[in-house]
């Protein structure tokens, strides 16, 4: 990996930050308010599809969590953007019948309603919505807001992780929430924990998962509290920020 | 129409066998399992299973809207659990009915790039194996021949509907064109693809030899250039 000297270290990008100002929404399976590691969802939005109107309905308010995955990632960003503004918006749990379009509109309605990163932990390979999630990556982009995608498994394309405007992560067998790796062999950007990592779940629990969708709330914490620090950093700024701080691509003088 | 199934290749139920025995096998596990969306995507039927409680848990349906495999079939992306006693509600249900608790599950997506079919769960895999960290990753590898297979059952059994329903329209005294057009219209894609080009074959077919050789050509064109053009979507 060639080494890239921009003068940038984590002690410059978020050190003393704290996500505070910033809003994350968790586009998952709605996050858990109660769970110690979450402590607060500042808004949450549930929707789904319906099948009579064939329309996307939402409903405001508190919802639960039905996997426990919404709230993993919740906890995992708070975890380094401890006074980041959470929302949750609930795409997944209901009927998988119109998912892409419901996942779609609740990406729509976090960049809408403002907020600064989006945590996406899940995907889809179909095909048909290769044109629809290229022109919400492109909306996002434009908004100034991050869209942070856990990358697929297999050599097949998976979007919105596909495209270059958003952050795309896989899981590393590293510990540390604030150590990322660079992947020099795009489309994945970077890789952050996400093998056999402790991770909040339902009714307050804890479990010890694996998976890309782990790997990828680190980054969305580490670019939350980023962001804290730097409230005007672009999309394509906050890679390069991230590239720069990456364990292998840091200048050799840089901290840790 | 339900006949479509009877020109379906055979031994996919074998083949599905074998991948699940195979991956059990391979990955040490003590259990692996494919569950697929029913037609309406609300439930996941285990349809093929190998190992401990392998007899119980085939045919047994759960909601794809919980548990460790709705969280897969829902969300596109592979999950591995170490310690399934810290998710109070893991289907509790699911072991009960088996008689097999497990502490560990991986479980990858199944999906062709048109849509998602199910998952494939392992259960208690030996994880201390060499480059087990991989594990992830290579059943996926066994997700996508398992996709590959159930795309071509489908294909083969919307052929054989449509082929089916044309024959019966025509045997009815309809004209076999005629018949095979109008199917081409009621149907949805894919079959209503496959309809038209039969019925493009069978008006071919009464046409003169030089049109035919012109249409095998263009035909073989046609061929050559998609297999040049570079996948991509749409």
């Amino acid at each position: 990996m060639p080494r890239v000297d921009l003068a940038i270290d984590k002690d410059w990008a978020w050190g003393g930050a704290s996500g505070a100002g910033i809003t994350v929404a968790v586009v998952d399976s709605g996050v858990d308010p109660a769970h110690p590691a979450v402590r607060v969802v500042d808004r949450a939005i549930a929707l789904k599809w319906d099948r009579d109107t064939e329309q996307v309905m939402s409903a405001d308010g508190p919802h639960e969590d039905l996997f426990g995955h919404g709230t993993a990632c919740a906890g995992i960003i708070r975890r380094a953007a401890p006074d980041a503004t959470i929302w949750s918006v609930r795409v997944l749990g209901s009927r998988l019948t119109g998912k892409g379009v419901v996942f779609a509109a609740g990406l729509r309605w976090a960049i809408a309603q403002g907020a600064r990163v989006v945590n996406l932990s899940l995907s889809t390979g179909r095909d048909d919505y290769f044109g629809l999630f290229h022109e919400i990556a492109d909306e996002a982009a434009f908004a100034n807001v991050v869209l942070v995608c856990a990358s697929n498994n297999v050599p097949a394309p998976t979007y919105p992780a596909q495209f270059s405007s958003v952050i795309s992560v896989a899981a590393h067998d590293g510990r540390d929430p604030f150590v990322l790796d660079a992947n020099p062999a795009p489309p994945v950007d970077f890789g952050a924990p996400g093998i056999d990592i402790e991770v909040p779940w339902l009714s307050g629990a804890t479990i010890v998962a694996t998976g890309n969708s782990f790997a990828a709330p680190h980054v969305t914490g580490l670019v939350a509290r980023l962001l804290s620090k730097h409230p005007h950093l672009t999309p394509y700024e906050v890679k390069t920020v991230l590239r720069a701080v990456a364990s292998n691509a840091a200048s050799p003088g840089s901290k840790r | 129409m339900s006949l479509g199934p009877a020109v379906r290749p055979t031994g996919t139920e074998e083949l599905l066998r074998a991948l699940t025995e195979t991956a059990r096998q391979l990955f040490g596990a003590a259990a692996c399992s494919l569950a697929l969306l029913t037609e309406d995507e609300s439930e996941l039927v285990y349809t093929t299973a190998a190992g401990e409680g392998a007899d119980d848990v085939t045919g047994m349906r759960i909601s794809s809207s919980e548990g460790i495999a709705g969280w897969v079939v829902q969300s596109g992306q592979p999950i591995a659990v170490s310690d399934l006693a810290g998710d109070p509600r893991f289907s509790l249900e699911a072991a009960e009915q088996t008689g097999y608790v497990p502490q560990a599950i991986l479980a990858v997506p199944v999906e062709t790039p048109q849509r998602m079919l199910g998952v494939i769960s392992l259960l208690d895999r030996d994880a201390r194996r060499p480059a087990a960290e991989r594990d992830m990753a290579l059943l996926s590898l066994f997700a996508d021949q398992a996709a590959l297979a159930l795309a071509s059952v489908d294909r083969f059994s919307a052929l054989g509907r449509v082929l089916l329903a044309t024959l019966a329209d025509a045997a009815a005294g309809d004209d076999l064109v005629a018949a095979l057009r109008r199917a081409s219209g009621q149907l949805a894609p894919p079959d209503s693809d496959l309809a038209a080009l039969a019925a493009t074959f069978a008006a071919l077919a009464r046409l003169g030899a030089a049109e035919r050789r012109l249409a095998v050509a263009v035909l073989r064109d046609v061929g050559e250039y998609a297999e040049r053009r570079p996948p991509r979507p749409r």
